[in-house]
């Protein structure tokens, strides 16, 4: 009798722990479907809106950089024509296709609709047409790593901007940034990486804090379109001048020691470079940077929805979000902290508004003296002077936030700037009075945009109606072709919730 | 040899060898015992907790929660799961106080009595609590007080810290429902070769310093 109650029992134990294997097996079942996403995001997906099933909340958040209508002090969101606001830009940038059109900055969202409606793409009615090269889509699209990826990063750089045009429809989005299996940051964009090469680093040692900077590096920094990259025949390709350093005067140097120019400038005759947004570099040089903040921090803080905790991918001006920017840290009045930034940012605008028309005089200063016979001996040095002025101006005024990022570096880049003009009219001064001209050389209206178009021989109505033309029968046309291009891409589901 | 022989003879003293008509099924079952136990240790990840890794704690799906609100706040950096929740003054206490939280987690979440809101019972707060005086002893207290205040300490510590810190770490609301999707694991635990240029790129630009060496 005891034996066989000790079978019985042992035999329970048996079936209870098959149960207690059954049930595991059963509850690790279950977390196959609680919290898994909805959609195999495949290798590059370009469409954010497939991206959006498996995190609503991000996507949602992301969506909110269409909305233009916060507007701070300086660089709102919403349609504003800089050329309207500061004439003088036409008559730094005569001969370059900004001196047509150059607007303030707007969200992530509008990338691909505003490269395409900007006067500065020119109105290509054939695909191999227009003035700009395909390398102005890597910075606006998803669409981009897709095409390096089909054809190759050379060959993506080697074609037209028009060439494109149906390949790149996605505004800047999820794929830019993300490894679609785990969400890690990535960079997805060559030039970075071999920035990195050229200045010796690995990108791949860079922390998460870094990473979370380094995925905005992948354009908010400035770049040239190297023309004769060996073995890149053809190709305008895209790259950093980080090599001897990430700094104005080396970035400079750099540029001088290549003899590049960007364009040249038909009235000064000058080889001009034109800085574009140095946004991480100067950043870089910020007391914030120096704490350890990154670009995320501020641009991106963690928000509250439904009880859950999510990174905001509203990205914009973090005064319009100062209570979860800047509180984080600062524990003042937010009218206080949104005075700190703008008389940063007032100061600072108000020496390179100087600088700006400095430099807009000394190029027609320049021009007079070409005109009254000067040669190319005596014009080298007040050339280089106004060379070197211009980018400085530019670097500091392109970056866009480097009045608050950086706000003594870029006074100084300012200072600096004004310094050499200064010192390059009083050349020129003495120059035109050696040519039998000492007086003030007379100047355009500097109030009149259309007026300066015109003076710099551009002609602003052929321009619009081109660009009119190309966006009525031109863009549908792509448009067309994308979509039907996505309709055909498959979507995996997982879970059908 | 002699261990064999003494434990032989132990078992036989206390009767616990079967007769030889029940030798038979007595061994089937007590391997089936033996082979069904391996098996779950197996299958439910066992040796995985005995480590520190916060991955263990979500084997079981309805952590998650807890996991992603960790991860998303300041303390993923510097402390663990365990750092918080086990005890810290001795090894045996460690192991120990695991073991009986892990087995009562293990049998209500297999009896599927898991209440919606998870809550520390009250062994856990006070583990929790001495925890969060144990890292941040030099916030809340003050040497030269201490010296020189009678109970000083025991003023300073004896209220949970999140009376006032109610967010820390794991958010306000942290009910089962209160998650999204979470495929999002941190860098840490990360698989060990992850890079951060995708491998497409990666080929790409080896392809190209190729040609750029033959061309050399």
């Amino acid at each position: 009798m005891k034996n066989w109650i000790l079978f019985l029992i042992t035999a329970v134990v048996v079936f209870l722990l098959a149960m207690l294997a059954y049930s595991i097996m059963d509850r690790k079942n279950e977390a196959k479907y609680a919290y898994q996403p909805k959609v195999e995001i495949g290798n590059i997906e370009p469409r954010d809106s497939i991206w959006g099933l498996n995190y609503p909340r991000q996507y949602q958040s992301y969506m909110k950089t269409k909305d233009t209508s916060f507007h701070s002090m300086y660089n709102t969101s919403g349609h504003v024509a800089v050329l309207e606001e500061d004439p003088e830009l036409v008559i730094l940038w005569a001969g370059y296709a900004f001196s047509k059109e150059y607007n303030q900055p707007k969200g992530h969202a509008h990338a691909v609709e505003d490269i395409r409606q900007i006067l500065r793409t020119g109105g290509p009615m054939e695909p191999g047409e227009g003035p700009m090269p395909s390398t102005c889509w890597t910075c606006k699209s998803p669409d981009v790593p897709r095409l390096m990826k089909e054809i190759g990063v050379t060959e993506f750089y080697s074609k037209k901007w028009s060439d494109l045009g149906a390949e790149v429809i996605n505004p800047i989005g999820c794929a830019d940034c993300h490894n679609p299996e785990t969400m890690n940051l990535t960079i997805t964009r060559p030039a970075l990486v071999e920035a990195f090469e050229a200045m010796g680093k690995d990108i791949n040692a860079a922390s998460h804090q870094q990473m979370r900077s380094l995925v905005c590096a992948q354009c908010h920094v400035e770049y040239y379109f190297d023309k004769n990259a060996p073995d890149k025949k053809g190709a305008q390709y895209l790259t950093f001048p980080w090599k001897d350093g990430m700094d104005v005067e080396s970035v400079e140097s750099y540029y001088d020691k290549l003899d590049f120019a960007d364009w040249v400038h038909p009235i000064s005759k000058t080889r001009m470079l034109k800085a574009q947004h140095p946004d991480y570099e100067l950043f870089s040089l910020g007391v914030h940077a120096k704490r350890g903040v990154s670009c995320a921090d501020c641009h991106m803080p963690y928000k509250t929805e439904g009880g859950q905790k999510f990174t905001d991918h509203h990205i914009g001006s973090p005064l319009s979000n100062v209570e979860n920017s800047c509180f984080v840290c600062h524990r003042e009045k937010k009218e206080d902290l949104i005075t700190d930034v703008y008389d940063r940012q007032r100061t600072i605008k108000k020496g390179s508004q100087k600088l700006m028309q400095l430099i807009a005089k000394a190029h027609i200063e320049a021009g007079k003296a070409w005109e009254l016979g000067a040669t190319e001996e005596q014009m080298a040095p007040i050339q280089e002077g106004i060379r070197h002025a211009q980018w400085r101006w530019d670097y500091a005024v392109a970056s866009h936030g480097a009045a608050f990022h950086a706000p003594l570096p870029t006074s100084s880049i300012v200072t600096s700037g004004t310094s050499i003009i200064e010192e390059s009219r009083l050349q020129l001064a003495r120059l035109l009075a050696d040519l039998g001209h000492n007086k003030p050389v007379e100047m355009p209206d500097f109030n009149d945009t259309e007026a300066l178009q015109a003076y710099i021989g551009m002609d602003m109505e052929k321009e619009r109606a081109d660009k009119a033309q190309f966006l009525e029968e031109v863009v549908p046309k792509w448009l067309e072709e994308g979509k039907k291009r996505e309709a055909g891409y498959s979507i995996e589901m997982i879970s059908n919730e | 040899m002699g261990f064999w022989q003494t434990t032989k003879r132990t078992l036989f003293r206390w009767k616990l060898i079967p007769p030889h008509r029940w030798r038979r099924p007595a061994i089937v079952l007590v391997a089936a015992i033996v082979g069904l136990g391996i098996y779950v240790l197996k299958l439910s990840n066992a040796a995985s907790y005995l480590s520190d890794d916060p991955q263990a704690c979500v084997n079981c799906h309805l952590m998650t929660p807890q996991y992603i609100t960790w991860t998303h706040s300041s303390h993923r950096e510097v402390a663990h799961c365990n750092d918080c929740h086990v005890p810290h003054d001795n090894v045996f206490n460690k192991y120990f106080f695991k073991a009986k939280d892990g087995l009562y987690h293990a049998s209500i979440f297999t009896l599927r009595k898991e209440p919606e809101v998870i809550r520390a019972l009250a062994p856990s707060q006070a583990v929790i609590q001495s925890n969060c005086i144990r890292c941040h002893q030099d916030q809340v207290t003050d040497a030269r007080m201490t010296a020189t205040i009678a109970n000083h300490q025991e003023m300073r510590t004896d209220r949970t810290c999140w009376e006032c810190h109610r967010d820390v770490p794991h958010g306000k609301i942290k009910s089962l429902s209160s998650v999204g999707y979470q495929i999002e694991p941190i860098k840490e635990y990360a698989p060990k070769d992850l890079e951060v240029i995708p491998a497409w790129l990666k080929s790409s630009m080896q392809k190209q310093n190729n040609q750029h060496e033959s061309n050399d």
